[in-house]
């Protein structure tokens, strides 16, 4: 399989890249798919389900390009690596929380994933650019989904109100950390692959800032100079493998079945 | 009009069903009519909801990507019939919310099979093959039910149906093909689910309260005991192909009835495990009691909030044409 | 409203454009826009679909099936069926 690669990068600093993108959406997906079966109402049970098959379905386009690039098949890369090996941001691997943990993390998820798509879909790497234009349909779908939540759950109850605000309190320093610069990053901003994770946080933040307040949720953030200035400490580590102890229990889980017989095709 | 006596009533819903009309909501019927349909209907999304659970807990560890993703959309489904079908009881009179409380406080029955534990991968695939075969000979026959809301229900979940059991048999299938670990675990998962599943068809027919009306007003098309036939005939040759073994010395096909014969489950069993004494019955119901309970704030916080901001086109009003 | 018992929604699906909308079922939803997303969900997973609505179960008006009279035919209306008339489809030419 030939996958024609731009100049001027090498297929390693690609394919690390490539790597940060599958393990995020992997693990993400195996959190979403957590609520399987234990939604609050039936009718999100479906919803999320849906949300579920479609982070793992991108995780998987995303180590096959990975695959095709050199490296290992996706079910080895997914099911039989070392969990310290992984790439994903710390924040996709923390527990599940209650649901409006969930749902502040779907939301800065999708937002993050929706703005990174964009910005792929200019990309000087062809394959990149189909996968991205691919995904951002479905992205789009979620964040109707994720983003309706919070405008709901932000103020409806005073109790919703609180659960939302922790959640918020918790995750967006977490969040920060998908945006922990990645190994090689400058040889792909070079070669216009990826125009960097700088400039994909302040799209970002313009994004979902509005969207908090508006749901009357506090965000550790000040306005400066018509952009945003965070005040609070990333939670970032993950790119460079430093995990946490939640990514090593997930990985044990997701992997339990796949590995507990050597050589056994399921 | 002249105001029609209940007799009249009474004849003419007989008349319809003789004629192989539906019924619909909003037509006069009788009580016991009404009564039957809400507890099978309830019964059956019961059925499905606590379903999601012994399969629901392998999602965590299924192997692989295509294992993962198939068994998150099987037990989507799983949601989706319990919806169908508790929509389809409302329109009878009793509101889901009736119906959840009687299910979490113990009070309403659901399927047997559901109360067994899955101690292991091989469950996940031998539900989707042995309890799903079942249970779709039972709704192929319920898609014919002479209550409307009820048959369009099951035809929607019969077109589903054929994917889990697709997808359950493809996994046995994969086992039992595999290493002889993997061969002897499924094995030891069809040895465990034999005759529970068995007992889903329900009590043997003269043992069934509720059949004689069922059958009489087509509620249900089948006895329990024609329906526990049709499911041994079809699976036995199917779980033979495969080099494993029906855990039932008595099974053999009977040249003369042209059936398999097969050693009847412990009645007195189905009976304690529907009546709650079943070996996870509890668990289940605490799991789903928990999910409920730790939902109750969304629910409330999505009610009070009347979403205003359309971000989606109004239909215009006059376009349905 | 109790908190499990949001209102349902009669849900509408087309499947490609062309298509009349077919009615598929219903969802509880608390308001229109999540019945659109959860009808979606609901019933738009496998089968092809371009459009869909949702319409709140208590804005549809129906008739009532004890009401037969309502559909009555009971006058001869054979008139309105093109097989009623004899005169052939085509004419032969002179």
């Amino acid at each position: 399989m030939t996958v024609q690669i731009p100049q001027n990068v090498s297929q390693e600093t690609l394919k690390r890249f490539i790597l940060t993108l599958a393990d995020d959406e992997l693990v993400l997906g195996h959190r979403d798919s957590e609520w399987t079966g234990y939604g609050p109402i039936l009718e999100e049970d479906i919803a999320f389900s849906n949300i579920a098959q479609d982070e793992l379905g991108h995780s998987l386009v995303w180590f096959t390009l990975y695959h095709e690039l050199g490296g290992d098949h996706p079910d080895s890369m997914g099911f039989a690596r070392e969990w310290s090996d992984f790439t994903c941001c710390r924040f996709v691997a923390y527990p599940k929380g209650d649901f409006a943990y969930t749902v502040v993390r779907q939301f800065l998820f999708d937002v993050a994933e929706e703005e990174r798509l964009k910005m792929l879909m200019d990309s000087a790497f062809p394959s990149v650019r189909e996968i991205a234009e691919k995904l951002s349909r479905e992205e789009a779908y979620h964040i109707l989904h994720s983003q309706g939540l919070v405008e709901r759950l932000g103020d409806a109850t005073e109790e919703s109100h609180q659960r939302m605000q922790q959640a918020v309190d918790a995750a967006f320093p977490q969040a920060l950390g998908m945006f922990e610069t990645i190994d090689g990053e400058k040889e792909l901003v070079a070669a216009r692959v990826f125009a960097g994770n700088d400039i994909l946080k302040s799209e970002w933040l313009k994004r979902v800032i509005p969207v908090l307040e508006g749901a009357t949720l506090k965000v550790p953030v000040r306005s400066a100079n018509g952009s945003y200035v965070v005040t609070c400490a990333a939670d970032e580590g993950g790119r460079k493998q430093n995990h946490t102890e939640h990514l090593r229990q997930l990985v044990a889980d997701m992997q339990s079945v796949y590995r507990s017989i050597p050589g056994a095709k399921w | 009009m002249a105001e029609k006596t209940k007799e009249q009533l009474l004849a003419e819903f007989e008349a319809r069903i003789a004629r192989g009309e539906k019924v619909e909501p909003g037509d006069w019927m009788p009580d016991e009519y009404r009564k039957n349909l809400i507890r099978m209907i309830g019964q059956h999304a019961h059925s499905e909801i606590v379903g999601q659970l012994p399969e629901g807990k392998w999602i965590p560890y299924a192997p692989g990507f295509r294992r993962k993703l198939t068994l998150v959309a099987k037990v989507q489904d799983e949601a989706g019939h319990g919806q169908l079908l508790y929509r389809a009881a409302e329109t009878l009179g009793k509101s889901r919310e009736e119906m959840l409380d009687e299910l979490l406080s113990g009070k309403a029955k659901y399927s047997n099979v559901f109360n067994y534990p899955t101690p292991s991968w091989a469950d996940v695939g031998t539900i989707g093959w042995l309890v799903d075969t079942a249970a779709v000979i039972n709704q192929s026959m319920l898609a014919q039910s002479s209550y409307g809301a009820y048959a369009r229900a099951m035809k929607r979940i019969c077109y589903e149906e054929a994917f889990h059991i697709k997808q359950g048999y493809d996994l046995v299938v994969a086992l039992a093909k595999g290493t002889r670990e993997q061969k002897q675990m499924a094995q030891d998962s069809i040895n465990r689910w034999w005759y529970p599943t068995l007992m889903m068809s329900g009590p043997p027919d003269k043992m069934s309260d509720h059949t004689s009306l069922a059958i009489r007003w087509r509620i249900k098309t089948k006895t329990n005991d024609q329906v526990r036939q049709e499911y041994v005939d079809h699976i036995v040759p199917q779980i033979r192909a495969l080099g494993l073994v029906v855990p039932d010395a008595n099974c053999k096909f009977n040249e003369e009835t042209g059936h398999y014969d097969f050693t009847p489950p412990d009645w007195d069993e189905l009976k304690r495990v529907v009546n709650g004494d079943g070996p996870c019955n509890k668990e289940r119901l605490e799991v789903r009691r928990r999910a409920h309970e730790e939902g109750r704030w969304v629910r409330e916080a999505l009610a009070a909030k009347r979403k205003t901001v359309a971000r989606l086109p109004q239909a215009r009003g006059g376009q349905a044409a | 409203m109790s908190d499990t018992q949001w209102e349902t929604y009669e849900v509408f699906h087309q499947a490609r454009r062309g298509d009349p909308h077919e009615h598929v079922g219903s969802v509880h939803a608390p308001d229109p826009e999540m019945a659109l997303q959860l009808a979606r969900d609901q019933f738009a997973r496998r089968l092809k679909c371009v459009s869909i609505w949702v319409a709140r179960s208590r804005d549809i008006t129906m008739t009532d099936y004890q009401d037969e009279s309502f559909f009555a035919q009971s006058t001869d209306k054979s008139y309105r069926d093109p097989k009623a008339f004899d005169a052939p489809a085509k004419t032969e030419s002179e």
